[in-house]
Protein backbone atom coordinates (compact mmCIF):
# COMPACT_ATOMS: atom_id res chain seq x y z
CA UNK A 1 0.00 0.00 0.00
CA UNK A 2 1.24 3.34 -0.74
CA UNK A 3 1.31 5.83 1.87
CA UNK A 4 0.64 9.69 1.64
CA UNK A 5 1.22 11.89 4.72
CA UNK A 6 -0.34 15.03 4.79
CA UNK A 7 1.49 17.60 6.06
CA UNK A 8 -1.53 20.18 6.27
CA UNK A 9 -2.22 21.89 9.44
CA UNK A 10 -5.80 22.75 8.13
CA UNK A 11 -7.78 20.03 7.05
CA UNK A 12 -9.21 22.57 4.15
CA UNK A 13 -5.94 22.89 2.33
CA UNK A 14 -6.18 19.07 1.77
CA UNK A 15 -8.15 19.79 -0.93
CA UNK A 16 -5.51 21.22 -2.75
CA UNK A 17 -2.49 19.53 -1.53
CA UNK A 18 -3.71 15.77 -1.24
CA UNK A 19 -6.96 15.33 -2.84
CA UNK A 20 -4.84 15.51 -6.06
CA UNK A 21 -1.86 13.26 -4.95
CA UNK A 22 -4.65 10.46 -3.77
CA UNK A 23 -6.50 10.63 -6.81
CA UNK A 24 -3.05 10.24 -9.24
CA UNK A 25 -1.46 7.44 -6.58
CA UNK A 26 -5.10 5.47 -6.65
CA UNK A 27 -5.50 3.03 -4.11
CA UNK A 28 -3.56 4.12 -1.01
CA UNK A 29 -3.98 5.25 2.81
CA UNK A 30 -3.70 8.83 4.17
CA UNK A 31 -2.87 9.97 7.45
CA UNK A 32 -2.57 13.57 8.85
CA UNK A 33 1.15 14.32 10.13
CA UNK A 34 -0.19 14.59 13.54
CA UNK A 35 -1.78 11.28 13.53
CA UNK A 36 0.60 8.92 11.50
CA UNK A 37 1.90 5.93 13.92
CA UNK A 38 4.59 3.56 13.07
CA UNK A 39 2.95 0.37 11.81
CA UNK A 40 1.58 3.09 8.89
CA UNK A 41 4.82 3.52 7.88
CA UNK A 42 5.99 -0.33 8.81
CA UNK A 43 3.36 -1.66 6.42
CA UNK A 44 4.09 1.24 3.61
CA UNK A 45 5.14 0.21 0.51
CA UNK A 46 5.90 3.54 -0.82
CA UNK A 47 5.69 7.18 0.89
CA UNK A 48 4.58 10.37 -0.35
CA UNK A 49 5.19 13.39 1.68
CA UNK A 50 2.48 16.19 0.50
CA UNK A 51 2.83 19.91 0.42
CA UNK A 52 0.98 22.38 2.32
CA UNK A 53 -0.20 25.85 2.60
CA UNK A 54 2.54 28.36 1.64
CA UNK A 55 1.88 30.16 5.07
CA UNK A 56 1.93 26.62 7.19
CA UNK A 57 5.13 26.25 8.54
CA UNK A 58 3.98 23.92 11.51
CA UNK A 59 5.34 20.23 9.68
CA UNK A 60 8.60 21.69 10.85
CA UNK A 61 7.44 20.71 14.30
CA UNK A 62 6.87 16.93 13.94
CA UNK A 63 9.42 14.28 14.24
CA UNK A 64 10.38 12.75 11.05
CA UNK A 65 13.59 11.25 12.61
CA UNK A 66 12.44 7.95 11.11
CA UNK A 67 13.35 8.82 7.24
CA UNK A 68 16.96 8.56 8.25
CA UNK A 69 16.21 4.58 9.57
CA UNK A 70 13.77 3.74 6.89
CA UNK A 71 14.49 1.86 3.57
CA UNK A 72 11.32 2.76 1.99
CA UNK A 73 11.06 4.78 -0.96
CA UNK A 74 10.30 8.66 0.34
CA UNK A 75 9.23 11.57 -2.37
CA UNK A 76 8.59 14.54 -0.69
CA UNK A 77 6.82 17.24 -2.43
CA UNK A 78 7.40 20.70 -1.26
CA UNK A 79 6.74 20.45 2.68
CA UNK A 80 7.63 17.29 2.14
CA UNK A 81 10.90 17.99 1.00
CA UNK A 82 12.01 20.13 3.77
CA UNK A 83 11.03 17.67 6.21
CA UNK A 84 13.42 15.46 4.40
CA UNK A 85 15.75 17.85 4.42
CA UNK A 86 15.21 18.87 8.29
CA UNK A 87 15.56 14.89 9.17
CA UNK A 88 19.11 14.93 7.56
CA UNK A 89 20.17 17.85 9.07
CA UNK A 90 20.22 19.89 5.91
CA UNK A 91 20.02 23.65 6.40
CA UNK A 92 16.64 25.36 5.53
CA UNK A 93 17.49 28.22 3.71
CA UNK A 94 14.88 31.51 2.72
CA UNK A 95 14.20 31.21 -0.79
CA UNK A 96 10.49 31.91 -2.28
CA UNK A 97 9.78 31.10 -5.53
CA UNK A 98 5.73 31.18 -6.66
CA UNK A 99 4.42 29.91 -9.48
CA UNK A 100 5.54 28.71 -13.03
CA UNK A 101 9.55 27.92 -13.56
CA UNK A 102 11.29 25.47 -15.95
CA UNK A 103 13.18 23.42 -14.00
CA UNK A 104 16.06 21.72 -16.07
CA UNK A 105 17.47 17.77 -15.29
CA UNK A 106 21.42 17.73 -14.64
CA UNK A 107 21.97 13.90 -13.21
CA UNK A 108 19.96 11.24 -15.01
CA UNK A 109 17.23 9.62 -12.26
CA UNK A 110 14.66 7.67 -12.83
CA UNK A 111 11.99 10.24 -12.01
CA UNK A 112 12.54 13.02 -14.81
CA UNK A 113 14.49 13.60 -17.70
CA UNK A 114 15.01 16.74 -19.93
CA UNK A 115 13.63 20.49 -19.40
CA UNK A 116 10.30 20.96 -18.52
CA UNK A 117 8.08 23.65 -16.47
CA UNK A 118 6.85 23.13 -12.78
CA UNK A 119 4.46 24.97 -10.59
CA UNK A 120 6.48 26.26 -7.48
CA UNK A 121 4.84 27.73 -4.06
CA UNK A 122 7.94 27.95 -1.14
CA UNK A 123 9.40 30.14 0.87
CA UNK A 124 12.41 27.30 2.13
CA UNK A 125 14.44 25.18 0.80
CA UNK A 126 17.37 23.00 0.72
CA UNK A 127 19.99 20.19 -0.58
CA UNK A 128 23.33 19.86 1.55
CA UNK A 129 24.37 17.11 0.34
CA UNK A 130 22.01 15.08 -1.44
CA UNK A 131 22.57 14.48 -5.26
CA UNK A 132 21.11 17.61 -6.88
CA UNK A 133 18.87 15.90 -10.09
CA UNK A 134 17.26 19.14 -11.40
CA UNK A 135 17.61 22.69 -10.93
CA UNK A 136 15.44 25.92 -11.79
CA UNK A 137 17.41 28.64 -12.51
CA UNK A 138 20.43 27.67 -10.84
CA UNK A 139 18.81 26.41 -7.63
CA UNK A 140 18.56 22.45 -6.85
CA UNK A 141 14.39 21.55 -7.30
CA UNK A 142 14.68 17.96 -7.51
CA UNK A 143 17.10 16.26 -4.63
CA UNK A 144 18.17 12.30 -4.10
CA UNK A 145 19.69 10.63 -1.19
CA UNK A 146 23.09 9.39 -1.88
CA UNK A 147 21.98 6.07 -1.13
CA UNK A 148 18.60 5.37 -1.07
CA UNK A 149 15.53 6.18 -2.93
CA UNK A 150 14.75 8.94 -0.85
CA UNK A 151 13.68 11.78 -3.33
CA UNK A 152 12.77 15.75 -2.37
CA UNK A 153 11.03 17.75 -5.17
CA UNK A 154 10.49 21.65 -4.09
CA UNK A 155 7.55 22.40 -6.89
CA UNK A 156 4.57 20.52 -7.12
CA UNK A 157 4.69 17.74 -9.63
CA UNK A 158 0.90 17.12 -9.26
CA UNK A 159 0.23 20.32 -10.76
CA UNK A 160 2.08 20.08 -14.16
CA UNK A 161 4.35 16.77 -14.22
CA UNK A 162 2.08 14.46 -12.91
CA UNK A 163 4.87 11.41 -15.06
CA UNK A 164 7.23 12.29 -12.00
CA UNK A 165 5.02 10.72 -9.35
CA UNK A 166 3.76 7.70 -11.83
CA UNK A 167 7.38 6.86 -12.39
CA UNK A 168 7.96 6.94 -8.48
CA UNK A 169 5.01 5.01 -8.17
CA UNK A 170 6.45 2.13 -10.63
CA UNK A 171 7.83 -0.77 -9.41
CA UNK B 1 -9.70 31.17 11.22
CA UNK B 2 -11.48 34.38 9.68
CA UNK B 3 -11.13 34.16 5.83
CA UNK B 4 -12.41 36.17 3.03
CA UNK B 5 -13.58 35.02 -0.20
CA UNK B 6 -12.66 35.86 -3.88
CA UNK B 7 -15.74 36.07 -4.77
CA UNK B 8 -17.07 35.78 -8.49
CA UNK B 9 -21.00 35.41 -7.93
CA UNK B 10 -20.45 32.03 -9.71
CA UNK B 11 -20.59 28.01 -9.04
CA UNK B 12 -16.67 27.87 -8.57
CA UNK B 13 -16.33 30.45 -5.58
CA UNK B 14 -19.65 29.54 -4.41
CA UNK B 15 -18.70 26.23 -3.78
CA UNK B 16 -15.18 27.42 -2.74
CA UNK B 17 -17.23 29.13 0.02
CA UNK B 18 -19.76 26.10 1.43
CA UNK B 19 -15.88 23.94 1.80
CA UNK B 20 -14.44 26.70 3.54
CA UNK B 21 -17.48 27.74 5.76
CA UNK B 22 -17.38 23.86 6.96
CA UNK B 23 -14.31 24.70 8.79
CA UNK B 24 -13.65 28.69 9.61
CA UNK B 25 -15.60 31.44 9.78
CA UNK B 26 -16.70 33.83 6.68
CA UNK B 27 -15.85 37.47 7.15
CA UNK B 28 -16.87 38.47 4.23
CA UNK B 29 -16.93 38.10 0.38
CA UNK B 30 -13.99 40.30 -2.02
CA UNK B 31 -15.31 40.91 -5.49
CA UNK B 32 -12.97 42.46 -8.33
CA UNK B 33 -15.09 44.28 -11.01
CA UNK B 34 -13.32 44.34 -14.35
CA UNK B 35 -13.70 46.71 -16.63
CA UNK B 36 -11.85 44.84 -19.05
CA UNK B 37 -13.79 42.20 -20.94
CA UNK B 38 -10.41 40.58 -22.14
CA UNK B 39 -9.32 40.03 -18.34
CA UNK B 40 -7.73 36.86 -17.53
CA UNK B 41 -7.86 37.31 -13.63
CA UNK B 42 -11.42 38.94 -13.45
CA UNK B 43 -13.73 39.41 -16.04
CA UNK B 44 -16.85 37.38 -14.91
CA UNK B 45 -20.75 38.42 -16.52
CA UNK B 46 -23.18 39.65 -14.19
CA UNK B 47 -20.50 41.06 -11.22
CA UNK B 48 -23.14 43.14 -10.07
CA UNK B 49 -25.14 40.61 -8.94
CA UNK B 50 -22.48 39.85 -5.85
CA UNK B 51 -24.00 42.92 -4.08
CA UNK B 52 -27.43 40.63 -4.06
CA UNK B 53 -25.64 37.83 -2.87
CA UNK B 54 -23.54 39.45 0.19
CA UNK B 55 -27.63 40.43 0.98
CA UNK B 56 -28.77 37.02 0.63
CA UNK B 57 -26.19 35.50 2.54
CA UNK B 58 -25.72 38.47 4.72
CA UNK B 59 -21.88 38.64 4.42
CA UNK B 60 -20.09 42.16 4.09
CA UNK B 61 -19.10 42.59 0.59
CA UNK B 62 -15.61 44.42 -0.30
CA UNK B 63 -15.78 45.86 -3.89
CA UNK B 64 -13.34 47.57 -5.51
CA UNK B 65 -13.79 48.51 -9.43
CA UNK B 66 -10.34 47.66 -11.71
CA UNK B 67 -9.78 48.84 -15.09
CA UNK B 68 -8.45 45.93 -15.74
CA UNK B 69 -5.32 46.67 -17.28
CA UNK B 70 -2.60 43.32 -16.99
CA UNK B 71 -1.15 43.79 -13.84
CA UNK B 72 -1.95 46.69 -12.67
CA UNK B 73 -5.80 44.67 -11.65
CA UNK B 74 -3.04 42.77 -9.24
CA UNK B 75 -2.52 46.19 -7.63
CA UNK B 76 -6.25 46.61 -7.43
CA UNK B 77 -6.60 43.24 -6.11
CA UNK B 78 -4.51 43.93 -3.35
CA UNK B 79 -5.90 47.01 -2.58
CA UNK B 80 -8.99 45.29 -1.77
CA UNK B 81 -7.49 42.04 0.04
CA UNK B 82 -5.69 44.59 2.54
CA UNK B 83 -9.26 46.33 3.02
CA UNK B 84 -10.80 43.16 4.26
CA UNK B 85 -7.50 42.03 6.20
CA UNK B 86 -8.01 45.59 8.14
CA UNK B 87 -12.07 45.76 7.97
CA UNK B 88 -12.62 42.53 8.79
CA UNK B 89 -9.57 40.82 10.12
CA UNK B 90 -9.44 38.29 7.76
CA UNK B 91 -6.14 35.91 8.14
CA UNK B 92 -6.91 34.03 4.94
CA UNK B 93 -8.22 33.81 1.61
CA UNK B 94 -10.74 31.56 -0.11
CA UNK B 95 -10.17 31.21 -3.71
CA UNK B 96 -12.12 28.94 -6.29
CA UNK B 97 -9.13 28.14 -8.60
CA UNK B 98 -9.43 25.30 -10.07
CA UNK B 99 -6.37 25.23 -13.00
CA UNK B 100 -5.28 28.06 -13.63
CA UNK B 101 -1.59 28.73 -12.28
CA UNK B 102 -1.55 31.89 -13.61
CA UNK B 103 -4.55 33.01 -11.38
CA UNK B 104 -3.36 30.79 -8.52
CA UNK B 105 0.14 31.89 -8.45
CA UNK B 106 -0.94 35.80 -8.58
CA UNK B 107 -3.08 35.24 -5.96
CA UNK B 108 -1.01 33.65 -3.90
CA UNK B 109 2.22 36.38 -4.40
CA UNK B 110 -0.37 38.62 -2.68
CA UNK B 111 -1.59 36.47 0.00
CA UNK B 112 2.13 35.69 0.71
CA UNK B 113 3.09 39.69 0.56
CA UNK B 114 0.28 40.64 2.53
CA UNK B 115 0.67 37.40 5.81
CA UNK B 116 -2.21 35.94 4.48
CA UNK B 117 -3.54 32.47 4.40
CA UNK B 118 -4.67 31.30 0.67
CA UNK B 119 -6.91 28.18 0.11
CA UNK B 120 -8.24 26.62 -2.63
CA UNK B 121 -10.23 24.01 -1.98
CA UNK B 122 -11.19 22.95 -5.81
CA UNK B 123 -7.29 23.05 -6.94
CA UNK B 124 -6.66 20.37 -9.59
CA UNK B 125 -10.53 19.27 -9.26
CA UNK B 126 -11.85 17.44 -12.07
CA UNK B 127 -14.53 19.35 -13.33
CA UNK B 128 -17.04 16.94 -14.15
CA UNK B 129 -16.93 15.95 -10.20
CA UNK B 130 -16.84 19.61 -9.75
CA UNK B 131 -20.29 20.40 -11.36
CA UNK B 132 -21.73 16.93 -10.25
CA UNK B 133 -21.01 18.92 -6.83
CA UNK B 134 -22.23 22.04 -7.47
CA UNK B 135 -25.79 20.10 -8.32
CA UNK B 136 -25.25 17.78 -5.34
CA UNK B 137 -24.87 20.51 -2.93
CA UNK B 138 -27.66 22.02 -4.27
CA UNK B 139 -25.82 25.07 -5.47
CA UNK B 140 -28.91 26.82 -8.26
CA UNK B 141 -26.28 28.28 -10.85
CA UNK B 142 -27.65 29.58 -14.16
CA UNK B 143 -25.23 29.74 -17.20
CA UNK B 144 -23.95 33.67 -18.05
CA UNK B 145 -22.11 33.44 -20.68
CA UNK B 146 -20.88 31.07 -23.00
CA UNK B 147 -17.11 31.37 -25.26
CA UNK B 148 -16.61 28.37 -27.12
CA UNK B 149 -17.74 27.84 -30.62
CA UNK B 150 -19.10 24.10 -29.25
CA UNK B 151 -21.27 26.11 -26.80
CA UNK B 152 -24.44 28.20 -28.20
CA UNK B 153 -27.50 30.03 -27.54
CA UNK B 154 -29.49 27.22 -26.16
CA UNK B 155 -27.53 27.17 -23.16
CA UNK B 156 -27.73 30.68 -21.73
CA UNK B 157 -29.57 31.15 -18.62
CA UNK B 158 -30.15 27.43 -18.55
CA UNK B 159 -29.15 26.12 -14.57
CA UNK B 160 -26.44 23.86 -13.98
CA UNK B 161 -28.29 20.61 -12.80
CA UNK B 162 -27.69 17.01 -13.69
CA UNK B 163 -29.09 17.21 -16.88
CA UNK B 164 -27.10 19.60 -18.17
CA UNK B 165 -23.45 18.42 -16.25
CA UNK B 166 -24.13 15.41 -18.90
CA UNK B 167 -24.57 17.45 -21.59
CA UNK B 168 -21.77 19.65 -20.58
CA UNK B 169 -19.20 16.58 -20.27
CA UNK B 170 -20.51 15.34 -23.69
CA UNK B 171 -19.85 18.17 -25.33
CA UNK B 172 -16.28 18.25 -23.56
CA UNK B 173 -15.42 15.02 -24.57
CA UNK B 174 -15.78 15.58 -27.94
CA UNK B 175 -14.49 19.27 -28.68
CA UNK B 176 -11.91 19.00 -26.02
CA UNK B 177 -13.17 22.42 -24.10
CA UNK B 178 -13.24 22.28 -20.26
CA UNK B 179 -16.87 21.17 -18.94
CA UNK B 180 -16.55 23.38 -15.84
CA UNK B 181 -15.49 26.63 -18.15
CA UNK B 182 -12.35 26.73 -16.08
CA UNK B 183 -10.74 28.01 -19.48
CA UNK B 184 -13.65 30.86 -19.81
CA UNK B 185 -15.76 28.75 -22.12
CA UNK B 186 -18.87 29.34 -19.84
CA UNK B 187 -19.75 31.63 -16.90
CA UNK B 188 -22.08 31.37 -14.30
CA UNK B 189 -24.30 33.27 -11.57
CA UNK B 190 -25.60 31.85 -8.66
CA UNK B 191 -28.91 32.81 -7.66
CA UNK B 192 -29.58 30.57 -4.43
CA UNK B 193 -27.18 28.06 -2.27
CA UNK B 194 -27.45 26.38 1.56
CA UNK B 195 -25.81 29.37 2.51
CA UNK B 196 -28.09 31.86 1.26
CA UNK B 197 -30.65 33.13 3.55
CA UNK B 198 -32.29 34.23 0.45
CA UNK B 199 -32.52 33.16 -3.17
CA UNK B 200 -32.26 35.89 -5.47
CA UNK B 201 -34.74 35.48 -8.54
CA UNK B 202 -34.29 37.29 -12.01
CA UNK B 203 -37.07 39.93 -12.75
CA UNK B 204 -35.54 41.27 -16.13
CA UNK B 205 -32.80 39.78 -18.23
CA UNK B 206 -31.38 39.94 -21.84
CA UNK B 207 -29.91 37.54 -23.77
CA UNK B 208 -27.71 38.02 -26.76
CA UNK B 209 -25.46 35.70 -29.04
CA UNK B 210 -23.40 36.59 -31.81
CA UNK B 211 -20.15 35.38 -33.15
CA UNK B 212 -19.95 31.69 -31.58
CA UNK B 213 -20.59 33.56 -28.25
CA UNK B 214 -23.03 35.17 -26.07
CA UNK B 215 -24.10 36.30 -22.79
CA UNK B 216 -27.25 36.09 -20.80
CA UNK B 217 -27.27 39.56 -17.99
CA UNK B 218 -29.36 39.84 -15.70
CA UNK B 219 -30.85 43.25 -15.91
CA UNK B 220 -32.98 43.12 -12.87
CA UNK B 221 -33.39 41.17 -9.64
CA UNK B 222 -34.85 40.42 -6.30
CA UNK B 223 -34.20 39.07 -3.02
CA UNK B 224 -37.28 36.92 -2.04
CA UNK B 225 -37.71 34.59 0.78
CA UNK B 226 -36.96 30.91 0.57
Amino acid sequence: MILIISLCKEKISEFEFVRPLEKLVGKCAVRNVRDVKENDIRDAKKIILSGTALADFEYLNHDFSWLKKTEKPVLGICAGMQVIAQAFDIPLEKKTTIGVKSVEVIKENKLAEGSFNAYFLHTLTGSGDFDVLATSEGVPCMIKHPKKEIYGCIFHPEVMNEQIIARFLER
Amino acid sequence: MMLGVLYSGGKDSTLALMKAKESHEMACLISIVSQNEESFMFHTPNIDITLLQSQAMELPLVRVVTKGEKEKELVDLKRALTEAKSRFKIEGVVTGAVRSTYQASRIQQLCHELDLWCFNPLWLKDQVELLSEVVERKIVAVIGGVFAESLDESYLGKPIDAKMVARLAKVAAVYHINPAGEGGEIETTVLDAPVFKKRIEITKSDKKFANGSGLFTIVDAKLVSK
